[in-house]
């Protein structure tokens, strides 16, 4: 049978009205408790499991892939309206989301971050169904030094988010670096700079970073700005979504964030920044006005809403193909479809095809059932900006302390938010850019780990990093990121 | 609000699983110390169902602190959870590797063991493509030139890299020779192994089984002592590598219970390895049962972390590194130079242009006279913020978010005091139900 035909089959087993009820009950679910500020996708799949032990493995299937969609989906929610990221694949969102929100315009941003993340859904659930084992064979051929020239052109992409000066780009981009020292150096196992604290051995969580910054920093610096002056309100522009203009605005971002986040999420070791924010600064290269940028450009949603969800579909690859789990969500699952004595890797395919086509026809269906589910919803999500200010800060800041305790359920973890807040608004008041230190944070134990092991495996024998075509490929990249806009402005 | 339907139902679903059975134990929390999908977690909510679904308790909340190799976890259940009778936390081998390599303060010494449970051998091995076919090709190679073989594994201290240096240590290799590959989770490691990354790979053997099944790798050996029921690889022994290793996992309860809270536990435990729901977990899992209790379990952990201790020492994990090829100081020392440097200029340059032309060099055009005007507001969000750490964990998460909520309003507009203290106790109220009571995470 062709892929064409068990894919028939696999719809056929999920379009049923009980199964199309356990997709709808587990998008319902996902979306909701993804929605929740420090609870991720992962812990999201992890809460709901237990539900669907009580099904037969088609629906508790069915359910499964409307969970793992949902919980993708809901993060970007709070990122939009509250500038509080649920979890890293919502960061970038955060940036422009907020803005426009801010502007009247949450319910735009929502509805082509809803939109963007059907069409990104889709088109990689259909890259997912048929190119699988190809995708999955490529990724195998990253290793150590692929990552580490991956990681170089993401620093590179860093560069068109300095900011004015490039001077306060550095600094804040060296803050992100030197609190991503922080923790157990990997290799050895060694504590670095962790002061003799259990809690930083694993490092600050990128999150708390982001959620101080962002969120905390922002109401300390409206609390500080603006305090108590009368404030216009914000001037709502109806809450039908998209105009004519956005929709022009935001279908090329859509397909650039597919096509960049989707192949990134097939690598085991991808997680959900790097794609969401080199489709953010590609955005904003190949923008018309990238001055818009940081102020309310909807390609600033559109593009890394469709490559965090494209990379949630990518996830899938390399987990259904050869049974590796790339992220912790994907641990998760691992664990679940072991739940129903199914071992997902090379033999899953020939062994349990009527599952695996069930669960793939599944995917088509939640991310129609999230559409169908979220942009409804929109209109009322979209009223939070209603909300008197007050009432508004004053959730923003419950809501951010939840999110960074629930976390790990630490106290620390819970300070060190508003240690991060105050940092945030002294960066805000000196006009020092906040996302390249969220990125240091990110990037930078990242490049430092992957060097190292490339290093080892090679002897301390350098060239592995230009010698291997794709990683040669990558520094190329980078190289030309840097450079490029350098030679275009000398030649005017 | 319409997340309080999605919560209804979630509530429903998850009370409909939770009280399906008759109680013996109300509430038996169980702690993780490792994130969402690996062996911790895993094992924790595997007992979560075997518990509740035998109703040996009624509800069995699991709790993920993860982090260095479980010794955040340890740290935390010493410290919260001192004496406390109705909480369990996974432990086993890889904490122990954890404690020794991250020199943690706290050991498993600090808790009342209370049984083991499950064991995992490992196995080594390579993709189907290598040039090394045999156990003996790989010791040959490794013994003319040990940098030249890399293994890949789980984290720095863990099973993976103490078996490799157990491997070494019995052919003859000093163990900090191993040129070892430490890669986090799971999936990392693998696909390193697969795409042919490293020379060897090491790993469990219920992690390896889906590919040695499918031919995609090739098992040199495993770590049992006799060959495995059923299962074609042999073992490390037989090949003349004098090693058995297994990788278990036990539970701890909290230091200072009484002994008749401990007694409660042992047998809540034996109860449920005793069950039917268990049991099919095992053979799912491809976990061995490892049952063991009472003094024999401390003579044996304390045997354990005599070995661990030893062949890590020797392995030269943690703060005793000389083994790293690459050495780990130049990177923070570059990135520290950095910070300061680019600190230093950006207050230097920032002077500079305020003492020229008194120009404040923020483009977002910070108004002087703001400055004085918002001191009192944020004095106030400042004050909430510090009630709000202080009460947390004394007066509870209610209280501590309402006046949180309540002072950071105030700082806004201070015309509604009773309006802002009503929605802050809303909703604090409300998401204290949401989390701790609906989705079973605790708040403080």
């Amino acid at each position: 049978m062709n892929t064409l035909e068990l894919l028939r089959e696999g719809f056929a087993n999920a379009l049923t009205w009980p199964h199309l009820g356990w997709a709808f009950a587990g998008v319902t679910l996902g979306t909701a408790v993804g929605v929740l500020p420090g609870i991720g996708p992962a812990l999201t799949v992890a809460l709901l499991l237990p539900i669907t032990f009580t099904l037969d493995p088609t629906s508790a299937f069915i359910m499964f892939g409307g969970i793992y969609y949902g919980a993708m989906y809901g993060g970007s929610t709070t990122s939009i309206l509250l500038n509080t990221p649920g979890e890293t694949a919502s960061i970038a969102t955060a940036i422009d989301g907020y803005a426009m929100a801010r502007q009247g315009r949450g319910a735009a941003a929502l509805t082509t971050a809803a939109i963007g993340s059907f069409v990104a859904g889709t088109l990689a659930t259909i890259a997912l169904t048929f190119f699988s084992p190809l995708l999955a064979s490529v990724a195998l051929r990253f290793g150590p030094a692929e990552y580490f020239a991956l990681s170089i052109m993401a620093f590179a992409a860093v560069a068109t988010l300095l900011g004015g000066s490039l001077l306060h780009g550095l600094f804040s981009l060296f803050l992100g670096l030197t609190l991503g020292l922080i923790g157990i150096d990997q290799l050895t196992g060694d504590a670095r700079f962790s002061f003799g604290i259990p809690q930083l051995l694993d490092g600050i969580d990128v999150l708390i970073l982001v959620i101080g910054l962002f969120a905390v920093g922002e109401t300390l610096f409206q609390a500080w700005r603006y305090g108590r002056q009368e404030f216009e309100a914000v001037p709502v522009r109806g809450f039908v979504g998209m105009s004519r203009e956005d929709w022009k605005r935001s279908w090329k971002p859509w397909l650039r964030g597919t096509a960049i986040g989707f192949p990134l999420g097939v690598l085991p070791v991808g997680g959900s920044v790097i794609p969401t924010f080199l489709s953010y600064t590609t955005e904003k290269r190949l923008s018309d006005r990238p001055e818009e940028f940081g102020h309310g450009a909807i390609e600033g949603v559109a593009g890394p809403e469709a490559a965090n969800n494209a990379a949630a579909a990518g996830v899938l690859v390399p987990l259904l193909t050869l049974g590796l789990p790339s992220s912790a969500t994907a641990a998760v699952l691992l664990a679940a479809f072991q739940q129903y004595g199914l071992q997902p890797g090379p033999l899953l395919f020939s062994s349990r095809p009527d599952l695996v086509w069930t669960l793939v026809a599944s995917l088509y269906i939640g991310n129609v059932m999230l559409l169908v589910l979220n942009l409804p919803l929109v209109g009322i999500w979209a009223r939070v900006m209603l909300v008197p200010r007050p009432l508004l800060f004053g959730g923003i800041l419950v809501l951010a302390s939840l999110g960074a305790y629930s976390l790990n359920r630490s106290m620390l973890d819970l300070t060190l938010l508003y240690v991060v807040g105050a940092v945030g608004w002294l960066m805000r008041v000196y006009d020092i850019p906040l996302v390249p230190a969220v990125l240091g944070l990110v990037l930078g134990p990242l490049a430092e780990l992957q060097f190292r092991r490339a290093v080892a495996i090679s002897e301390g024998d350098l060239s592995v990093f230009v010698t291997r075509p794709i990683s040669l490929a990558f520094l190329l990249v980078a190289v030309a990121t840097l450079v490029g806009p350098w030679l275009v402005k000398r030649r005017r | 609000m319409t997340s309080r339907a999605f919560a209804a139902v979630t509530f429903a679903a998850l009370a409909l699983v939770s009280t399906a059975h008759a109680q013996s134990l109300d509430q038996l929390r169980l702690i993780a110390p490792a994130a969402p999908g690996g062996g911790w977690d895993q094992t924790a909510r595997v007992m979560q169902q075997a518990l509740q679904r035998e109703g040996i308790a009624r509800l069995a909340p699991v709790e993920n602190i993860p982090g260095a190799a479980g010794t955040i976890g340890l740290a935390r259940f010493i410290g919260a959870e001192r004496t406390r009778g109705d909480v369990l936390m996974v432990s086993g081998l890889i904490m122990l590797g954890g404690i020794v390599t991250h020199q943690s303060p706290v050991t498993l010494r600090d808790v009342v063991p209370i049984a083991r449970l499950t064991g995992e051998y490992e196995v080594i091995a390579v993709p189907a493509a290598s040039p090394l076919r045999s156990l003996q090709d790989l010791i040959t190679a490794f013994k003319a030139q040990p940098g030249s073989i890399s293994w890949g594994g789980g984290s720095a201290g863990g099973s993976d890299q103490i078996l490799a240096g157990l491997v070494a240590d019995a052919v003859g290799v000093d163990p900090k020779r191993v040129n070892y590959i430490a890669f986090s989770g799971g999936g990392e490691s693998m696909s390193a192994i697969l795409g042919g990354t490293v020379s060897v790979g090491i790993n469990g053997f219920a992690e390896f089984a889906p590919q040695l099944e499918a031919g995609t790798l090739r098992a040199l050996a495993i770590s049992s002592a006799e060959r495995l029921p059923g299962v074609d690889i042999p073992t490390l022994r037989e090949q003349g590598v004098n090693v058995e290793f297994e990788n278990w996992r036990s539970l701890v309860a909290p230091p200072g219970i009484t002994p008749a809270d401990r007694a409660r536990l042992e047998a809540v435990v034996r109860a449920m390895v005793q069950s039917p729901t268990w049991r099919e977990s095992l053979a799912r899992y491809r976990w061995l049962d490892r049952y063991l209790d009472g003094d024999a379990l401390a003579r044996f952990v304390d045997a354990e972390e005599a070995r661990v201790r030893a062949i890590l020492k020797k392995l030269g994990t943690g703060a005793t590194t000389t083994s790293s090829i690459v050495p780990s100081g130049a990177y923070p020392r570059l990135v520290l130079v950095g910070l300061i440097g680019f600190g230093l200029a950006t207050i230097w340059l920032g002077r500079r242009s305020l003492g020229e032309g008194g120009r404040p060099e923020t483009s977002s055009a910070v108004a002087p006279s703001a400055s004085s005007a918002g001191a009192a507001p944020l004095a106030l969000v400042a004050t909430g913020v510090v009630l709000h750490l202080f009460l947390a964990e004394r007066a509870g998460f209610v209280i501590a978010a309402t006046v949180l909520f309540w002072c950071t309003a105030r700082a806004f507009d201070h015309r509604h005091p009773v309006r802002d203290a009503v929605a802050a106790l809303a909703i604090s109220l409300a998401s204290y139900v949401l989390f701790a009571r609906v989705l079973q995470l605790s708040l403080p």
